[in-house]
C-alpha cells in the first residue's frame, strides 16, 4: 500500500498496516528530519523491522541526499531476517513503481560464514578461518606471487582485482545466500565483495560489533559518511555490548602464550635481519618520519587495529624507544613479565589506570606514551615481518590492546585482579579484569560521528535510562502501546501460592520448602491448562538446578510429566539446541513440552516461541544480576557517582528489562496469543518498569493473584482464545487498510485544527496546546484542503 | 578443574621450586624463598644465603661465576624472569642519568631520537657483548660527568611531578569518599523523612480531625516535594564539588593564576554582534525595481529611506545562513559529573572496602 507521511510517499509492502507501525514511521521521520537521536520502543511482533526499512528506504529514495542506512542487529539470524525483508520490500517497490531503482543493499558477517575457498571453509573455528584467509589474501602474499615465488593464494579473492572496484556486484539486495551463490558462479569472494562494496551501498546490515567495537570499527566502518542513518535494533542490551567491547580479561595462560609469541617475534626478527634487513630498515625509516600510511592502516588484511586512539595521536610519530623492532620486543617482554609478577599477588586488587601506570613506571620504567602506541607498533611489526600464522600471536595482540587501552583511558576504566575464582577456592587462578565501567565511551564515537542514531527494541523500558547511561540527547523518545482487537495476551502477577504464602526468589526465602512447593504447584497447574508449549524462566542456573532437584524430591516433576515433556537449558550451546529441537517436535505433535531456562541465557535472548511453541511463559523470580560480583559493584558505584543512577534503580532496571525480554519471547504477532505469568511478590512494585505495552495490558484485578486465582483467569482466557477469530474482526482496530489510515490522518488533522481554533478563541490556553502540537499556529492553510478532502469522502 | 589448575602452574616453571645451590625443593620446604644479588643475578634460597654469606663476603657458589657477593646485596626478585630483573636494574641506573624531559627538546623528532639513543645504550648494556658493554659504560660515565647540573635539576622536577600526581590522586579519592558519605546520608534522611511523615499521618488519622483521604493525599504531596527539593540540593552540591576539585592543590599551579578579568559593561543583547558579517552594505544598489523610488521625491517626503530598505532586505536575505543546528545540538551535551571521581569510587567499591550493601537493602544476590 502507498501513503504519504507529510510530503514523503511511503511504499509499504503489505495491504494492511498496524496503527503502531504508522505511529512508529511518523516518529522515525521526525527524527530524521530533525537530525537527532531517538529511542523508540515498539511491541515485539508488530513488524518493527519492515516499518523501519520501508520508511528509511522511502526517505532515501525521495530526498536527494540519499542518506545511507546502517542497520545493526544482534544475531546472525536477525540480520538474515532483515535482509530478506529488505529484499521483499525492494521487489514490492519495483513492482509498484514499474521500474527497478538504483539501489544496493548488503549484509556483512564474518569470514567463516562467507568463505568459498574449498579448504578454508571447512575449518570449524572462526579465528582459524580468519587467520588462514589472511595468509592467503594478505598484500605481501600477492607481491610474492607477482615476483614469481611459489605461494598459495585464494583465487576467489584475487579475481576481485580484475573487476571494477566500485562495481563488484550488480545492484539489488543481496542476502547471504544470494551473495554466496553469486560468488560461486562468478568465482569471487563474497566476504571481500561485501567489504569493498560497503561504501557503495544504500543499506548495510551487520552486527553491532562492526560499529561499536573500536578494534573492528576502525577497519570496517571508517569510510561511512557523517549523514548516515544508524539503527540499533534489539538494542535493550546495548550498554553491555559497549562495555564488553572495551573490556579484556588477562589470565596466566594467556600471558604465557603471549611470552611465547614475543619469543617467536624475536627469532623472526633476527632471521629477517640476516636475510632481508632492508625491510626492517624501511619500516624503521617510516616510523622515524611518523608517516602512518593511511591506506595501509585501513587495509582489509591488517592483523589488528588500534582500539580507539584519539586522531591527533595517530598522526604523531611512534616514540623513539620502541622504534626499532628489537627494542619493541624487549619492551613487550618487560610488560608481560610485569603483568606476570602482578598476577602472583594473592589478594584482590582494584586500581585505576593512573595508579597502575604509576606502579608500572616505578618498576619497569615503561612510560605511558610508548604503551599507548603498543597495538599500533605491533601491527606494523607483524606486517613487516610478513607473518602468516597470525593466530599464534592472538594472545600477544590481546596484551598489546590492553596496554593501549590502559594508557589511553584514565577514566571510566578499572583494573580488578581476582586471584581466586570464588571466595572459597583454594587453588589460585588469577584473572586480571580490565573493565570498562562507562558504556558511553564505546558508543561516543558513533553518536559524535553520525547525525541520526536510532535505538530501538521491543523492550527498552524505561526509556530515559538509555540516554542517561549512554550520555546522549534524544529528539524523540517514544513507547508505543499495542492495539489489539481482542485481548490476545494475558499478563498476570502472581504473588502468593494457593496457601497464601508469599512467593519470591529473594535470597532469604528462595530455598524454603513452602516457596519451592508453591512454585512447583504453580508450574503443575499451569501445565495442566496450557496447550502445547510452555517456557519457564529462572533467575540463574544455580537456582534452577537447586529448585529442580527439590521439585524432584517433592514429586512435582512426576506430576508435570503427565502433562508435558520436560526439557532443560544448559550452559552448553549444543545441548541446548538439541533440547530446543526436541521441544519444538513435542509442541508440534501435541505431546506438549515445558522448557526450563534461564533469564539471562541464550534462549531468553534470541529464540522466538511463537504460536504453539509458547502459549505460557512463566517467570519464576525477579532476574537480578549476581550482585556480589566485583565488576558489577564497581560499575554500580561508577553509575551512581557519574550519572546519578542509584544502585537499586539500576539493578531493578536491569532485572526488569530481562524479565520483559523473557515475556516478549512468547508473543510474536497479532494473531498469536499467550499467557505471561510473573511469579514473585516483588514484581508488584516493579510493575511500572515493564514496557508500556505489557503494563497497559495488566488489569488491576490481575496484579496480586494467588495460584488458584491465576489458574482460573488463565482458563477463562484460553477459553476466550478458543473462539473463532476472523482476520476481518481486526480490521479498522488493530490493522488498517489504506482507507482506515486516511480516516485516521483526517481525524488527527481535525484534532489539530480544533485545538488551534480553541486556542484562538481563548488565547490564554494557546501556549499549552501549541506546545503539544508542534504546528505553527498560523498554519491555517490545511483547513480548506481538509474540508475538501472530507467532502470527497462523503460523496 | 582444580587439579588441572595446579598441574598447570607446576608445569609452567619447575625450576621455580628447586634451589639450584642446595637442591632443596618446595615440596619438602614449603617456606622456600629465593633471593638474588644484582652483582650476578644467580638465584639461591634464603637458607643458602644465610649459610654462605653470614660470615662475610664470599664468592658466588654457582659454577664458573665466582663473583664476590655480600649478604647485604641480596634481595627478592620482583620479576620471575631474572633477565628482565637485570634489565630493569640497568634501566634504573641509566634512567637516573639520562633523565631529560620532552619539553627540553625543540621538536618531537629530536626527542624521539634521544629516546632511541638511550634505548640503544640500554640494549647494549643488557644484550651486547663485552666490548659493547664497555663502550656503553664509558658513554654513560662521560655523559654523567658532563651534565651533572642538568641531571640534578631534572631529577628534582621529576620528583615534584610525582608528588603532584600523588596529591591529585589523594584529592580525588577524598572527593569520592565525601560524595559517598553524602549519598549514604541522603538515603538515610530520606528514609527518616518517610518514616516521620507516615507517623504524622497515622497520628492525624487517629485524632480523627478532617477527612481521611485528604490527610493521606496531603502527606504524599509533602513527601514528593521534600524528595524533589533534596535532589535539587544534592545536585547543586555535586556541581560545586565537581568544579572545586582541581585547583590550587599544588604550589606549582599558583603561578598560572591570572588576575580576574575586568567586568564588561552591560550589554542588552548578551554579546550578539548585530553588525553584518557576511556582506557589506553598500551605499547604493543598482536595480530597475528601485529606479522609480530613487527618482521620485514623493517617496522620500514620507520618510522612506532607501538606505533602511537596503539594510533590511540584505539582512533578510542573509539571516539564518551559517547557523548549524547540529553544532548547537552538540554543545548541549548532558551535564555529567567528571567521571574520574566515579572511577575512583568504583575502585574502592569493588574491593569491598566500603560497605554500601547494608544501606542498600538489595533484594537479591542472584
Amino acid at each position: 500500500m502507498k501513503f504519504n507521511i507529510d510530503d514523503l510517499p511511503v511504499l509499504f509492502p503489505y495491504p494492511r498496516i498496524y496503527p503502531e507501525q504508522y505511529a512508529y514511521m511518523c516518529d522515525l521521520k521526525k527524527t530524521l528530519d530533525a537530525g537527532g537521536h531517538s529511542v523508540l520502543e515498539m511491541p515485539s511482533g508488530t513488524g518493527k523491522t519492515i516499518s523501519l526499512l520501508s520508511l528509511i528506504v522511502a526517505y532515501q529514495m525521495y530526498y536527494p541526499e540519499k542518506r545511507k542506512l546502517i542497520y545493526c542487529s544482534r544475531t546472525m539470524s536477525e540480520i538474515e531476517k532483515a535482509l530478506a525483508e529488505l529484499k521483499a520490500l525492494m521487489k514490492y517497490r519495483s513492482d509498484e513503481l514499474g521500474y527497478v531503482e538504483d539501489f544496493r543493499g548488503m549484509g556483512l558477517t564474518s569470514r567463516k560464514n562467507l568463505c568459498l575457498h574449498p579448504s578454508v571453509k571447512r575449518e570449524k573455528s572462526g579465528t582459524v578461518v580468519d587467520a588462514r584467509c589472511r595468509s592467503l589474501t594478505a598484500g605481501f602474499v600477492k607481491e610474492k606471487k607477482d615476483r614469481g615465488e611459489d605461494v598459495q593464494v585464494c583465487i576467489y579473492h584475487d579475481n576481485l582485482d580484475l573487476l571494477e572496484p566500485h562495481n563488484l556486484i550488480p545492484t539489488g539486495v543481496w542476502t547471504f545466500d544470494g551473495i554466496m551463490k553469486y560468488g560461486e558462479q562468478h568465482k569471487q569472494c563474497p566476504y571481500f565483495t561485501a567489504r569493498r562494496m560497503m561504501s557503495f551501498c544504500n543499506v548495510i546490515i551487520y552486527s553491532y560489533h562492526y560499529l561499536l567495537d573500536p578494534k573492528i570499527a576502525e577497519r570496517v566502518s571508517k569510510e561511512l559518511s557523517k549523514d548516515c542513518i544508524v539503527v540499533f535494533d534489539e538494542a535493550h542490551n546495548i550498554d553491555n555490548v559497549c562495555i564488553e567491547s572495551l573490556s579484556t580479561d588477562i589470565t596466566e595462560d594467556s600471558l604465557r602464550r603471549a611470552t611465547r609469541g614475543a619469543q617467536n617475534l624475536e627469532t623472526k626478527i633476527s632471521e629477517m635481519k640476516e636475510s632481508d634487513s632492508e625491510k626492517l630498515q624501511n619500516e624503521y625509516a617510516k616510523l622515524v618520519e611518523g608517516l602512518r600510511d593511511q591506506d595501509e592502516a585501513r587495509e582489509e588484511d591488517a592483523f589488528m587495529s588500534n582500539p580507539a586512539l584519539p586522531d591527533d595521536l595517530l598522526k604523531e610519530a611512534v616514540p623513539g624507544n620502541i622504534r626499532r623492532a628489537e627494542h619493541f620486543v624487549a619492551f613487550l617482554k618487560r610488560f608481560i613479565e610485569y603483568l606476570k609478577t602482578r598476577m602472583k599477588v594473592r589478594q584482590v586488587i582494584s586500581e585505576t589506570p593512573p595508579s597502575f601506570l604509576a606502579h608500572l613506571k616505578e618498576y619497569t620504567f615503561i612510560e605511558k606514551k610508548p604503551l599507548r602506541f603498543c597495538a599500533e607498533r605491533l601491527t606494523s611489526l607483524v606486517r613487516t615481518l610478513e607473518l602468516t600464522n597470525v593466530e599464534d600471536y592472538q594472545p600477544l595482540q590481546e596484551v598489546a590492546t590492553f596496554a593501549t587501552l590502559v594508557a589511553t583511558y584514565e577514566k571510566g576504566f578499572l583494573l580488578i585482579l581476582e586471584p581466586y575464582e570464588s571466595d572459597t577456592a583454594e587453588v589460585p587462578n588469577p584473572v586480571l579484569h580490565f573493565t570498562c565501567l562507562d558504556a558511553a565511551i564505546a558508543i561516543k564515537p558513533v553518536f559524535d560521528r553520525f547525525s541520526s542514531v536510532i535505538i530501538t527494541s521491543g523492550t527498552i523500558s524505561p526509556l530515559e535510562m538509555y540516554p542517561k547511561m549512554l550520555n546522549f540527547t534524544t529528539v524523540v523518545q517514544e513507547s508505543y502501546p499495542m492495539t489489539l482487537a481482542r485481548r490476545s495476551f494475558l499478563p498476570m502477577i502472581v504473588t502468593r501460592g494457593s496457601d497464601q504464602v508469599h512467593i519470591s526468589s529473594g535470597f532469604q526465602v528462595r530455598n524454603e520448602p513452602s516457596v519451592v512447593r508453591n512454585y512447583g504447584h504453580l508450574l503443575t497447574e499451569l501445565s495442566k491448562v496450557t496447550p502445547d508449549g510452555m517456557v519457564v524462566f529462572f533467575p540463574s542456573y544455580l537456582y534452577m538446578e537447586s529448585i529442580i532437584s527439590m521439585w524432584q524430591g517433592m514429586g512435582i516433576l512426576d506430576e508435570v510429566w503427565k502433562y508435558k515433556l520436560i526439557l532443560v537449558e544448559t550452559p552448553d550451546a549444543q545441548e541446548t539446541s538439541l533440547a530446543l529441537e526436541t521441544y519444538r517436535t513435542a509442541c508440534c505433535n501435541g505431546r506438549g513440552a515445558i522448557l526450563l531456562c534461564v533469564a539471562r541465557g541464550k534462549v531468553s535472548e534470541g529464540i522466538d516461541f511463537d504460536h504453539q511453541y509458547g502459549r505460557t511463559v512463566l517467570c519464576i523470580g525477579v532476574p537480578f544480576q549476581y550482585t556480589e560480583s566485583r565488576i558489577l559493584k564497581a560499575r554500580l558505584e561508577f553509575l551512581r557517582e557519574t550519572y546519578r543512577i542509584r544502585e537499586n534503580d539500576f539493578l531493578s532496571f536491569d532485572a526488569m528489562r530481562h524479565a520483559a525480554q523473557c515475556l516478549g519471547r512468547v508473543l510474536r504477532g497479532k494473531d498469536d496469543y499467550g499467557i505471561m505469568v510473573l511469579a514473585d511478590r516483588r514484581f508488584l512494585k516493579k510493575r511500572n518498569q515493564l514496557p508500556k505495552w505489557i503494563n497497559q495490558a495488566i488489569l488491576e484485578s490481575e496484579v496480586n493473584l494467588s495460584t488458584d486465582m491465576a489458574v482460573g483467569t488463565a482458563k477463562k482466557f484460553l477459553r476466550g482464545m478458543a473462539q473463532p477469530f476472523k482476520a476481518s474482526d481486526q480490521e479498522g482496530i488493530s490493522t488498517w487498510s489504506l482507507k482506515d489510515l486516511e480516516a485516521h490522518k483526517e481525524k488527527a488533522d481535525e484534532e489539530i485544527i480544533r485545538a488551534l481554533r480553541e486556542a484562538q478563541e481563548n488565547p490564554e490556553g494557546k501556549e499549552q496546546i501549541g506546545d503539544g502540537m508542534q504546528v505553527d499556529p498560523d498554519d491555517f492553510g490545511i483547513d480548506e484542503d481538509d474540508e475538501a478532502a472530507m467532502m470527497e469522502i462523503d460523496a | 578443574m582444580i587439579r588441572n589448575g595446579a598441574s598447570k602452574s607446576l608445569e609452567s616453571n619447575p625450576s621455580d621450586d628447586i634451589c639450584p645451590v642446595c637442591k632443596s625443593n618446595r615440596y619438602l620446604t614449603p617456606s622456600l624463598q629465593f633471593l638474588i644479588n644484582p652483582e650476578c643475578y644467580h638465584k639461591m634460597c634464603s637458607t643458602c644465603v644465610d649459610r654462605i654469606f653470614t660470615s662475610g663476603p664470599a664468592s658466588c657458589p654457582v659454577r664458573y661465576c665466582g663473583k664476590t657477593l655480600r649478604k647485604k646485596g641480596f634481595h627478592k626478585a620482583f620479576f620471575g624472569d631474572l633477565k628482565v630483573e637485570r634489565e630493569c636494574d640497568i634501566r634504573k641506573r641509566v634512567g637516573a642519568v639520562y633523565n631529560k624531559r620532552q619539553d627540553e627538546f625543540e621538536t618531537l623528532l629530536d626527542w624521539n631520537n634521544y629516546l632511541e639513543n638511550v634505548e640503544g645504550l640500554v640494549f647494549d648494556l643488557v644484550e651486547g657483548g663485552k666490548e659493547d658493554k664497555m663502550r656503553a659504560e664509558e658513554k654513560l660515565r662521560a655523559y654523567k660527568e658532563r651534565n651533572l647540573g642538568e641531571i640534578e635539576a631534572n631529577k628534582r622536577a621529576g620528583l615534584e611531578e610525582i608528588e603532584m600526581e600523588k596529591r591529585r590522586e589523594r584529592a580525588e579519592k577524598e572527593a569520592a569518599r565525601q560524595r559517598r558519605l553524602a549519598a549514604v546520608r541522603e538515603a538515610e534522611e530520606e528514609k527518616m523523612d518517610v518514616e516521620k511523615s507516615r507517623r504524622e499521618v497515622l497520628e492525624k488519622l487517629a485524632s480523627g480531625e478532617g477527612d481521611a483521604r485528604e490527610i493521606t493525599e496531603m502527606a504524599q504531596k509533602v513527601v514528593l516535594k521534600k524528595s524533589g527539593a533534596r535532589r535539587i540540593a544534592s545536585e547543586a552540591i555535586l556541581q560545586s564539588n565537581g568544579s572545586a576539585k582541581d585547583p590550587n592543590l599544588t604550589i606549582r599551579g599558583l603561578k598560572k593564576r591570572e588576575a580576574p578579568v575586568a567586568e564588561k559593561p552591560y550589554e542588552p543583547f548578551g554579546g550578539v554582534d548585530l553588525a553584518p558579517s557576511r556582506y557589506v552594505l553598500q551605499e547604493d544598489y543598482d536595480s530597475e525595481w528601485l529606479a522609480n523610488a530613487k527618482k521620485d521625491q514623493r517617496h522620500a517626503a514620507g520618510g522612506f529611506s532607501l538606505h533602511e530598505y537596503y539594510a533590511r532586505t540584505m539582512f533578510e536575505a542573509f539571516s539564518g545562513l551559517g547557523v548549524f543546528i547540529e553544532d548547537e545540538m552538540g554543545s548541549k551535551a548532558l551535564p555529567a559529573v567528571p567521571s574520574s571521581i566515579g572511577t575512583e569510587a568504583a575502585a574502592e567499591a569493588s574491593t569491598g572496602k566500603i560497605k554500601v550493601e547494608h544501606k542498600m537493602e538489595l533484594d537479591d544476590v542472584f
